[in-house]
């Protein structure tokens, strides 16, 4: 090895470091913790011993399957909505809205900049019982017949599809803002008419966006608990709420590590699956 | 009955936005347990649990004796919003030391959660006062992490209200005194219900089906339900507590409880999505103040009442200064300025008559000052410990839906 490539070599290692001792003490390390302590059993008053219990993964999958699926169902329609609602807004930025553009970013940006969870209470008051949104959707048929939005299941969704949406938003608009507008026009000059370019060229070279859009909303919200906590009832809790009241209040901690555990790992495997489907390409596209 | 409001809490309200909803919601995010940075905005005056049943076998402490020695400062960790501005700083004045106040105890398992690993090696949680819920005080002295109380530098505990002197886990009084109490009865809006409840069988009225909710903590909500039942919440057993819960399954199931809550009642309470629920007193005089439609019903068969106490964990740094804290705040004097910010339930003996000349409309109101009447239809919340306690609570969280 010549003196260059072993500086080569030692120069990546070094700026590889922080990453990697990052990942080892914030992930790795919680990791094995957590699997650790999901084979313990005992009780939060005399303690845990570890005993290998491996019974509690397909137990406590079992006994909150409800609340599994309901995650995943709710997670995923809302992915879907936010796929659905930001898509034409991005493509709106990227193509149409001109020196509006800017503007326009910092508007989807503008509600980070207050707490997720002060935007989901101010979403009880408009949704309130008694107010005029519920008033005017019960007038055009869309309340049940409970006659409530809230603590119900569209408002879960709902506050999820809120919630989230920026995440789809900005990836969408880079990977439609990157697109070459030679390419469309060469479409076009090449007798394809708008729906086809569109098709042909732009919808293709968005992907990447499409495919980190939706994992950036579909993870958080797959664990999300706070929008079920605010604007459900017991018949929307979701996973998230399993694991944070297991961890805080009944103090079964193996149960609520099992479930974390779990929960990571589907996702996982989800990302996995979806990365194959869609090419692992898109992947590396989403990232660079 | 609608009282004026103190100054500082309308100065307060200004300054921060709507007073009692910050509270609530704030309060609830501490409970889902975002408790950084928003949690101590938010949160407000504590989950409360009960006074146990009985169960907790209570120690005799040695003896103890703290000497009188130079404070410095002294750390106190609190419920957010459960303290006035000027009674601290007077402490503080009065005993020439300094105060560090955390707001940091947002619910008492996720406190309890934070410390217990220091508490069982024997190391100091770095504060000198931690104010807790009966239920989880009667848990750190079963299990040795209270220091005892040097009753000669708290001549003020004379001034305990003689309703709160023995509860059955510190008969003596030994390792803690009460910083608020509180009543767990029923919250509710009469213009919605169309006309005044006379008890918990009215919870579960089909015309206000989706309009009830209950407290998710289960001591409370099943006090309430036991009491109904002629059951005094002092000798339920497990069963007797389950079979409520089994009760509240099936009001959730067929829809007629709206969620179990934390302090969020309130909001739902205030905006009319929820027209009665299971509340504390607390909350509802607060809400009165914007609210004045909205009651307190303590049903004829009897309502719960709590404390939130204060004690000196075990290795504490500052015992006698802990001790002239509590002694400061058994001045009637002092409770008075307290309570008239807080507006729970105040446990010093006195403190009403000051009252009567900070915030008169305040001393009559039976929800901060119940009188002899009222207090013989109050029961210490239900407890149970060790494995019941266990199995209550991962029962009352599967209905909960979590």
């Amino acid at each position: 090895m010549s003196p260059l490539e072993r500086r080569r070599r030692v120069l990546a290692y070094t700026l590889l470091g922080p990453g990697v001792a990052f990942l080892l003490i914030f992930f790795a390390i919680p990791l094995v913790n957590q699997l650790w302590v999901s084979l313990q059993t005992g009780n939060a008053d005399d303690g845990f011993t570890q005993t290998w219990n491996w019974s509690v993964y397909p137990d406590s999958i079992s006994h909150f399957s409800e609340q599994l699926w309901r995650s995943l169902f709710y997670a995923g329609t809302a992915t879907v909505l936010c796929l659905i609602i930001a898509f034409p807004l991005a493509y709106f930025m990227a193509f149409k809205a001109g020196r509006w553009k800017n503007f326009m970013l910092l508007l989807v940006i503008l509600p980070f900049f207050t707490s997720s969870l002060v935007r989901t209470v101010a979403w009880q008051t408009i949704l309130t019982d008694d107010g005029w949104v519920v008033d005017v959707m019960d007038d055009l048929g869309l309340v049940g017949d409970s006659g409530r939005i809230l603590a119900t299941r569209t408002a879960v969704i709902a506050g999820i599809t809120y919630n989230f949406l920026p995440f789809m938003v900005l990836p969408l608009y880079v990977a439609l803002e990157k697109v070459d507008r030679r390419l469309i026009e060469a479409a076009t000059d090449l007798y394809a008419n708008r729906i086809t370019a569109f098709r042909k060229v732009t919808l293709p070279l968005a992907l990447p966006g499409v495919f980190s859009g939706t994992l950036l909303v579909f993870i958080p919200a797959l664990g999300d608990f706070i929008n079920a906590e605010l604007l459900g009832s017991p018949q929307q809790y979701m996973i998230g709420n399993v694991i944070q009241s297991q961890y805080l209040i009944v103090r079964n901690y193996p149960v609520a590590a099992a479930l974390s555990f779990v929960l990571m790992a589907a996702i996982l495997i989800g990302i996995f699956l979806y990365a194959r489907a869609l090419g692992t390409k898109s992947l590396r596209e989403s990232v660079t | 009955m609608p009282h004026e409001e103190p100054i500082e809490r309308v100065v307060e309200r200004l300054l921060n936005g709507d007073d009692h909803s910050r509270r609530v919601f704030l309060r609830r995010m501490g409970a889902v347990g975002l408790v950084a940075g928003a949690g101590s905005l938010l949160a407000a005056c504590g989950e409360v649990g009960g006074s146990s049943s009985g169960t907790v076998a209570a120690t005799t402490p040695a003896k103890v004796s703290h000497t009188k020695t130079a404070i410095g400062s002294i750390t106190v960790s609190n419920w957010p919003l459960y303290i006035d501005k000027k009674t601290p700083k007077e402490w503080e004045r009065k005993e020439g030391a300094e105060l560090k106040y955390l707001e940091d105890i947002n619910d008492n398992e996720s406190f309890y959660a934070k410390v217990r690993q220091d508490l069982e090696a024997g190391r100091s949680i770095g504060r000198d006062i931690v104010t807790l819920t009966d239920y989880m005080a009667a848990r750190w002295i079963e299990r040795g992490f209270v220091e005892p109380i040097d009753k000669a530098n708290v001549p003020n505990a004379k001034n305990l209200s003689p309703s709160l002197q023995s509860p059955s886990w510190d008969p003596e009084r030994a390792y803690t005194l009460p910083w608020q109490s509180g009543m767990t009865g029923i919250g509710y809006n009469p213009k919605k219900t169309g006309g005044k409840l006379t008890g918990m069988e009215d919870l579960f009225d089909p015309r206000f089906k989706g309009r009830v909710t209950f407290l998710s903590e289960w001591r409370d909500s099943t006090t309430l339900l036991m009491l109904a039942d002629g059951i005094n919440p002092a000798d339920a057993t497990v069963d007797d507590v389950m079979a409520q819960l089994d009760k509240m399954e099936e009001a959730s199931a067929s829809g007629q409880i709206r969620r179990f809550t934390g302090n969020d009642y309130a909001k739902d309470l205030a905006s009319g999505n929820v027209w009665a629920c299971v509340a504390w007193s607390g909350d509802i005089v607060q809400l009165q103040a914007d609210n004045p439609d909205l009651e307190f019903l303590i049903p004829e068969a009897g309502a719960g009442i709590w404390s939130d106490n204060m004690m000196i964990p075990a290795h504490a740094e500052q015992p006698y200064g802990a001790e002239t804290w509590m002694n400061f705040y058994y001045d009637p004097a002092v409770a008075a300025q307290l309570a008239a910010y807080v507006n729970y339930v105040s446990p010093v003996e006195g403190a009403r008559e000051h009252m009567l000349d900070i915030d008169p409309g305040l001393a009559e109101n039976q929800l901060v000052f119940p009188d002899a009447e009222t207090q013989k239809r109050l029961y210490p919340v239900v407890n149970l410990t060790g494995a019941d306690e266990r199995e209550v609570t991962a029962r009352m969280q599967e209905i909960a839906g979590a």
